[in-house]
């Protein structure tokens, strides 16, 4: 799956331009590259990648941390696939993350496009905007839940107002939970990725701009043709990141809906955190954060396919 | 990872047109646009004001009840309805909270442990990342897709695994552990693999023709240029880390190493938690943050990456 | 610059370096107690659990040849820390059980030792609940604290309301009463009646104890009266809504202690909470203790609890060590110095109780000694492998009840009906 996406021909042709014969060059840059690798290469290959593939392997056996592992085939996963709770946990977790990934970026970069600039007390502005990712998560959890409450909430005392007679009842309803918490997450997420975005428009040379102002160009226009395609190695960051922590999300879902009303904001992790510590199943816990990974991984290779088919 | 190069080569390319001509004309017609311009500035300027000043006022709420909270008594946090300001303030909580658990202890076992593993990140991140975006090497794709998997893969999943091989190797109850699962993650490989991504290889190439070696050219024409990225890299791990409970859970037993997010839910019971004196040390340990994000910000200031690059 | 970005942090390092070095700067290290035998306990939340350090203390000052080095485990987390500990092959020599799910997961398991000789040296019979740890004939825990649920009143708003201690309650009494205590205080707070926690224990778990079920079963009939009255309650504005509870994250202290519920059940830990915030001042509630009301009026009182136990790691250091204090802490001593920090003590002895009674504010009528004495107490969730996954079901669908989204009568099929495919695999 993952050899698919690299073909020689078109790996970047970053280094000295290869000429004929050039075996020994190549053998250069092999070292040098590993070299520049290597001394982060080594941690992470003893404390996460071996790790993470014990896991994978823990996946086809039964497993309950005390004794040593029995091999059960793909039983874990026949469970998984028959399993309820694995498919509403699943569900959410794809609806959370349709809504949490789009909105948190459009937010990020509209936010880092307005805070790029110099202002008198910009420093207190971009301070400002990160402030919810450093909120205690209780209070962030008590405050909006107090926002979002059905009877006497603002928001809802708002909705009224504009004259939406029977406004939702956020996190008490199991409808309107999951967009809640989706509420709360862009929220608290989006000054993190403006941080992201803060950096990458730094990259994008000034001279840019200006040739495309003095070509005429209009702020929408300059903002489609020179920024947006600028911007594109961080916004594939940002996509990634926003995805893989969209699919790993867990500490604000415990804490402000702890998965209900009923299993209404059960999200895969929090399954695969019951299953496997909480119930002592490695196994099977580890089987469901194959399919994480697997989804998780399908989803950025198809994002690579659109970055690149859009780059034609 | 294929489109990376094409991108690049894109980016030269409205690199190339983009530098302006400089001719005298050109400058008389930016000056006589400059006053109208001027105004209509201001005008931006004060809207962009109003806009963020709302904003800031929606984003600081729960912190308002969070440090409210942390000036009330426990038993007066979690009230039905709400209550914004304290009936009584109560300051002691202020003073009270560095006996009551030793805070100074956690404080600097916290900054040792963000300083550490945010300096190692940066570190190995920014030379793991020029390895993967500025020199070509058979397997290397291959090998940043195990990087990028690895993110996908919920810690909750290889936790055990993972703390059984660090128990082996004697290292658990002990800040090494946690530097050495948390200094080498992905996240900074990947995330200055995208900026360097952005940053022309015709530099690389002038440095090499100049004579420079890659090690050269990572230091002294790449580094220099990625100062935003470094800071905020920089930032996100030390906020990361500072903040983060689960791994110092496992992996810090000892009460002596504890980190500041720990010694907070130390006020967690059985069955129930002193949230008055949670709020107070999530304020304290929230300046610690304030000030490294201040000190970073500065390097988000528009326009300082193209200096180096007209040379 | 890049130079003195350089220095800069090399000064970081080594400040973060100098201030606290690789031995952490919270404390000291523990020092090696010369010729003594050091016995390591794994506890939750050491600085606000006082009878951990209660029966340490005791136990060191009548053995000196013992140092006891508490493990401390944050409350929150706790069996996931242990459970992963002891998957690397942790050597603490004694694990404190904080309920009897965890306790059937690791003996099952064969990560404690059979301590069966410890168990009959404290005497069977003594021990409240000793029943439910055993498995197979084997003992591999004793239980040491005995924690039961009890109705809490607050006495002053009883008095203005005009209304009689609550003696003898039924549940239909009992909800009859709360709507009359409902109201508005004099200073304007809404007062409620009652207040019933967000935990389903407060719906099912007596409700099974009382109609002597079994919540592993797969059949919640029993639970339609409970829910029924508790969905009343609530409707009428006699008990804080769940919705509001849940998502407020309110805190039963705050709603007994402020005066905003006339009455709670609760579990006996909060005695000792209670009697330390009137100490320091910070709460002024007249209160007093009666019986978990009851299905029927025929006199007996059955309420459930849940047993805390310690157990001997089965790669533990000091094996032998471990036995003697957990005989030491289960007998009588260990009792005696857990109720003086108002520890309910899992070893039933009338001289225990008296003492607990002469507790510095504690309400010593005899309603509230009645309510000590409850002639059945159910297990609150049997000890199997099945209540961790059976736990987690009746959890999500209690909470659909109670927001009102699932009828009573729905919700309690659905909880059959998960259960028995879920967990029980029917």
């Amino acid at each position: 799956m993952t050899t698919k996406t690299i073909t020689p021909a078109a790996a970047p042709a970053a280094a000295p331009a290869p000429g004929r014969g050039n075996r020994k060059q190549a053998r250069r840059n092999t070292l040098i590259g590993w070299t520049f690798i290597l001394p982060n290469f080594l941690g992470f290959l003893a404390f996460t990648l071996i790790p993470v593939l014990a896991a994978f392997a823990l996946s086809f056996m039964e497993w309950t941390s005390f004794s040593a592992p029995k091999w059960v085939g793909l039983a874990n996963f026949q469970r998984m696939l028959a399993s309820d709770s694995f498919w509403v946990a699943l569900r959410n977790t794809v609806v959370y993350a349709i809504g949490h990934v789009p909105l948190t970026m459009a937010l990020a970069l509209l936010l880092a496009m307005l805070l790029n600039r110099k202002l008198k007390g910009i420093g207190f502005f971009r301070v400002a905007i990160f402030f919810p990712y450093i909120t205690s998560l209780v209070a962030v959890a008590v405050v909006w839940n107090m926002l979002f409450s059905p009877d006497n909430g603002p928001i809802n005392q708002f909705l009224h107002a504009i004259g939406i007679a029977n406004a939702p009842g956020w996190t008490s309803s199991s409808d309107w939970a999951l967009p809640a918490v989706i509420i709360t997450s862009v929220w608290r997420d989006m000054g993190y990725y403006m941080v992201l975005y803060l950096a990458g428009l730094q990259a994008i040379p000034s001279e840019l701009y200006e040739a495309a102002e003095v070509d005429g160009a209009s702020a929408w226009q300059r903002f489609w043709n020179v920024t947006i395609p600028s911007l594109r190695p961080t916004t594939f960051f940002v996509v990634v990141m926003l995805t893989v922590s969209s699919f790993k999300v867990f500490d604000l879902i415990v804490v402000m809906t702890n998965g209900g009303p009923g299993r209404s904001t059960t999200v895969l992790s929090q399954l695969i955190y019951q299953e496997g510590i909480g119930e002592g199943k490695f196994g099977y816990s580890s089987a469901i954060s194959l399919v994480l990974f697997l989804i998780v991984l399908t989803v950025t290779v198809l994002q690579f396919k659109i970055q690149q088919r859009r780059e034609r | 990872m294929t489109n990376m190069a094409e991108d690049l080569k894109a980016e030269s390319r409205l690199l190339g047109i983009g530098l302006p001509p400089n001719t005298a004309e050109e400058d008389r017609r930016t000056e006589r646009r400059r006053s109208p311009r001027e105004q209509k500035k201001r005008t931006t300027d004060l809207v962009i004001y109003a806009v963020l000043a709302v904003l800031v006022v929606a984003l600081m709420v729960p912190f308002i009840w969070m440090v409210s909270s942390s000036l009330k008594e426990n038993n007066q946090v979690l009230t039905v309805p709400i209550q914004w300001i304290p009936s009584e303030f109560v300051w002691s909580n202020y003073t009270d909270i560095w006996t009551r658990i030793p805070m100074m202890g956690y404080l600097q076992n916290s900054l040792y442990l963000a300083v550490i593993i945010t300096c190692l990140q940066v570190l190995t991140g920014s030379l793991a990342a020029y390895g993967f975006s500025k020199v070509r090497f058979p397997g290397r794709d291959v090998l940043f897709l195990c990087y990028i998997g690895t993110i996908a893969v919920p810690w909750q999943a290889y936790m055990v695994p993972q703390y059984i091989m660090m128990q082996n190797l004697g290292l658990t109850n002990s800040f090494n552990a946690l530097i050495l699962l948390q200094a080498f993650g992905a996240f900074g490989v990947f995330l200055m693999r995208q900026y360097y991504m952005t940053i022309p290889d015709e530099l690389c190439e002038a440095a090499r023709i100049d004579g420079l070696s890659e090690y050269g050219i990572w230091a002294r024409v790449i580094l220099p240029l990625s100062k935003p990225a470094l800071a905020s890299l920089a930032l996100l791990t030390f906020v990361n880390t500072w903040n983060d409970y689960m791994g110092p859970f496992i992996y810090l037993t000892s009460n002596r190493l504890w980190t500041v997010q720990l010694g907070l839910r130390s006020f967690v019971g059985q069955f129930d938690a002193e949230y008055a004196m949670i709020m107070t040390g999530s304020v304290i340990s929230v300046i610690p943050i304030l000030a490294i994000f201040l000190i970073g910000q500065r390097y988000f200031i528009q326009g300082i990456a193209t200096s180096g690059m007209k040379g | 610059m890049k130079r003195r970005t350089f220095t800069a942090m090399a000064l970081a390092v080594t400040a973060g370096l100098g201030l606290s070095g690789c031995a952490g700067a919270a404390g000291t290290a523990p020092q090696a107690q010369d010729g003594k035998t050091t016995l390591t306990v794994s506890v939750w939340n050491y600085a606000g659990t006082p009878e951990f350090k209660a029966l340490f203390d005791g136990y060191e000052a009548s053995h000196p040849n013992v140092h006891i080095e508490p493990v401390d485990i944050l409350a929150d987390d706790y069996p996931q820390k242990v459970t992963t500990m002891l998957a690397g092959g942790d050597t603490t020599d004694v694990l404190t059980m904080k309920n009897v799910i965890d306790y059937a997961r690791y003996a099952n398991n064969g990560q404690l030792q059979e301590i069966n000789n410890v168990v009959d040296a404290v005497g069977k019979d003594k021990l409240a609940t000793l029943d439910a740890f055993n498995i197979n004939g084997k003992y591999y825990a004793a239980p040491y604290r005995q924690d039961f649920w009890l109705l809490y009143y607050n006495k002053d708003l009883f008095k203005a309301a005009g209304i009689d201690d609550p003696k003898d309650l039924t549940w239909d009494k009992y909800a009859e009463i709360a709507k009359k205590l409902s109201g508005t205080a004099p200073d304007g707070k809404k007062v409620y009646g009652t207040y019933q926690h967000i935990w389903r224990s407060v719906v099912e778990a007596i409700s099974a104890a009382q109609n002597g079920k079994d919540q592993n079963s797969g059949d919640y009939s029993y639970f339609k009266d409970q829910y029924t009255m508790a969905l009343d309650l609530q409707k009428s504005g006699a008990s804080l809504d769940y919705a509001t509870a849940k998502s407020q994250k309110t805190s039963y202290r705050t709603m007994f202690e402020s005066g905003q519920a006339a009455m709670m059940p609760m579990g006996t830990w909060y005695i000792a909470g209670l009697l330390q915030a009137k100490k320091d001042g910070k709460a002024n509630v007249n209160w007093g203790l009666a019986p978990m009301p009851q299905k029927d009026s025929n006199g007996k009182t059955t309420t459930f609890g849940s047993p805390t136990a310690f157990a001997v790691n089965k790669n533990a250091t000091h094996s032998d060590e471990a036995r003697k204090f957990i005989e030491w802490a289960a007998g009588e001593e260990g009792a005696k110095a857990i109720s003086k920090v108002g520890v309910v003590p899992a070893l039933q002895d009338d001289a225990v109780t008296d003492a607990y009674f002469k507790l510095d504010g504690m309400p010593t009528d005899t309603l509230s000694k009645k309510a000590f004495a409850p002639d059945s107490t159910a297990l609150e969730m049997p000890v199997s492998d099945k209540s961790a996954a059976t736990d987690k079901i009746l959890n999500q669908e209690h909470d659909l009840i109670m927001v009102g989204e699932k009828s009573v009568a729905d919700g309690i099929a659905e909880m059959g009906k998960r259960v028995k495919s879920e967990v029980l695999g029917q």
